[in-house]
């Protein structure tokens, strides 16, 4: 007797071919038969009119410190990612010592956006190393994590507050080696480093303070375990950006190791840089290196308020003279007629009175809860107010604690990024899952790949989408039994409807610990989604069920 | 005359920054020709408009390179 059997579905294997009506039977959390199944079952999920495909795998995320309270990343695991990557951009939560817990806890605080609390009330201090890390957070996993080890952890370690001071020394380099293969040893997937990422005071976090050769030696390591290097690449440059894709070329040859760097994003402001860099990523494919590109599927968004200048307002100079003064003298400004007579006249000038009823209200600490959610033209249409004006005064009337946001600015040309996706050299990651949590939604990626780039364009079929998030993802990671519907496979699956399975819209929550405010996006389309063969969320509710692993 | 004196700012826009901030992208023309971008950040894409005494993103345009690095040393 099988555990469960899902029938009647439609399986789109992740292999990249073409769906097929059939049935998936699962025993022991793993794949048992795939077609036609005969036999019984404890549990039978009739998956009629749904696909039925490998769980969706997340290689970008910040969910470090989350899943030490929350072993679903919620809410990852109902948009039907069944294994996360977290440690990424040179940080993870271990190896650690518990003197340098406080420093670390910064750099995290400076990405995910997290509160404080959720470092000092949320879980307990158990560990220093990977292995008690692994420990700490593994019997609560109700999805799969494959975590990687931050460079800047493993230069902490070794080096203390020198590691934000200067290179190492061949000594140093020496105990860096060890550590990470010791931290490999016990679960580690690959090694992350950054070479753009900064701590809370605004000081390179200590990855940025390694030479190339304390690199090269790290790689030496991940090519005895066959491990992926992670890399954030000066990314708002295209050319040192190329230069670091030339930079892992040579490493992965070297060391025979795949490397992968991210973000790409394409923006209008500067067309040329992602065909650039794709192409050059694709010529040392040609050679042989394994440099692999995670390029987003969602669009990049502007946020702002007035508690802090943004760069939204360039081109209204009595604006941004105005936010940029003082606190206290720029609420003067913003109460007085003249200015703000001004300040209107300009935003009309310049036509951007109409354009900023675009905006969209969001929930700052201070946000009226009558206004969240909605464009700045409503709300200025209820109050009798030009849009200029109601933003000014919407601003003014909540201590300037309002956040506002531009939708759509960058990575949103739908016929460049299309293709772009739907190349064999481009890896689909990069969501950040779990980081800037009160900035933006990092949740909801994988069902916009479908909804936009599925149904809408067109440019993948589904089951070229399915497979880039499965098997392409488990492949580049080296997750030897996951990303595929085949007998003997981990039994990660998610039953979704391929006419609906998308994004929510945006929405605050106070979820995080100590009533912490994040932006989330709920699923759509998804039934049901299972972990290593057990139900994991069905029927838009998540279970009880803890059978996520530390996989690798 | 310097080699880099006439690498001048071509043109400036807004653009979307990975974190949800607006970020300046500048665009610079080099002596041989080539034009390339150069992203800046707030802080410093503000004080590139003051530097320049700049109330427009327009009003960039022609000023020399080296605006940019004086800008980096007033944020």
């Amino acid at each position: 007797m099988y555990d469960v059997i899902i029938t009647n579905g439609t399986i789109v294997d992740g292999t990249g071919a073409r769906g097929f009506k059939g049935d998936v039977a699962i025993k022991n959390g793993r794949i048992a038969a795939v077609g036609k199944v005969d036999g019984t079952a404890k549990r039978t999920i009739d998956a009629a009119g749904r696909i039925v495909a490998p769980g969706f795998i997340d290689p970008h995320t910040h969910f470090d410190v989350q899943i030490l309270w929350d072993g679903a990343a919620r809410p990852a695991l109902e948009h039907g990612v069944t294994t996360i990557v977290p440690g990424n951009c040179s940080l993870s939560l271990a190896p650690l010592k518990a003197s340098d817990r406080k420093a670390v806890v910064g750099m995290f605080q400076q990405i995910e956006e997290m509160p404080p609390e959720a470092f000092t009330q949320a879980f307990t201090w158990t560990w220093e190393d990977f292995a008690g890390y692994r420990k700490a957070i593994e019997p609560g996993l109700s999805l799969n994590v494959a975590p990687l080890v931050g460079h800047s952890l493993i230069r902490l370690w070794v080096m203390g507050e020198a590691s934000q001071q200067r290179a190492a020394t061949p000594d140093e380099i020496a105990q860096m080696q060890d550590l990470l293969r010791e931290s490999l040893k016990a679960g580690g997937v690959g090694l992350s480093t950054s070479y753009i990422d900064v701590d809370e005071n605004g000081r390179p976090v200590p990855s940025r303070f390694a030479q190339f050769d304390e690199l090269d030696a790290l790689c030496e390591v991940l090519g005895e375990f066959g491990r992926i290097l992670q890399v954030v690449p000066e990314f708002y440059d295209a050319d040192l950006t190329i230069a670091r894709i030339d930079q892992l070329a040579e490493l992965s040859l070297k060391h025979n190791i795949p490397t992968t760097f991210s973000p790409v994003f394409d923006s209008p402001a500067t067309p040329k840089n992602s065909p650039r860099i794709v192409a050059r990523v694709e010529e040392q494919f040609a050679r042989g290196a394994r440099v692999w590109p995670q390029m987003q599927t969602r669009p990049v968004d502007i946020s702002f308020s007035f508690l802090r200048p943004s760069l939204y307002f360039a081109r209204l100079p009595t604006w941004w003279r105005t936010l940029r003064q003082p606190l206290e003298q720029r609420n003067a400004s913003l109460r007085d007629k003249e200015v703000v007579a001004k300040m209107l006249a300009e935003a009309d000038t310049n036509m951007m009175t109409q354009g900023m009823g675009i905006l969209v209200i969001r929930g700052g600490d201070n946000a009226p809860a009558g206004y969240v959610g909605r464009t700045l033209a409503e709300v200025a249409k209820e109050r009798g107010e030009t849009n200029s004006q109601a933003l000014i005064n919407v601003s003014l009337e909540n201590d300037l604690d309002v956040a506002f946001l531009a939708e759509n600015v960058g990575h949103a040309d739908t016929s460049r990024i299309g293709p772009m996706l739907a190349k064999p050299s481009v890896h689909i990651g990069a969501s950040d899952g779990g980081a800037h949590i009160t900035s933006f939604s990092t949740y909801g990626d994988t069902g916009f790949l479908f909804s936009e780039f599925v149904r809408k364009s067109g440019d993948l079929t589904l089951e070229q989408a399915v497979k880039k998030i499965t098997s392409d993802t488990a492949e580049i990671w080296g997750l030897a039994d996951r990303g595929r519907l085949a007998p003997e496979m981990a039994a990660d699956v998610v039953v979704f409807d391929a006419a609906t399975i998308g994004r929510g819209a945006e929405r605050a929550v106070f979820d995080m610990p100590g009533d912490g405010m994040r932006y989330v996006r709920s699923a759509t389309g998804i039934d049901t989604v299972l972990v290593n063969g057990e139900v994991a969320y069905a029927a838009g509710d998540y279970t009880a069920a803890k059978a996520g692993v530390v996989c690798v | 005359m310097k080699p880099d004196a006439d690498t001048t700012i071509e043109s400036a826009a807004i653009g979307a920054g990975h974190d949800g901030a607006a970020e300046l992208v500048v665009n610079l023309r080099y002596p041989n020709g080539t034009v390339g971008p150069v992203v800046l950040d707030a802080d410093i894409g503000f004080a590139l408009l003051r530097t320049c005494g700049a109330d427009s993103l327009n009003e960039l345009k022609g000023h020399s390179w080296r605006a940019i690095l004086e800008s980096l040393h007033d944020v």
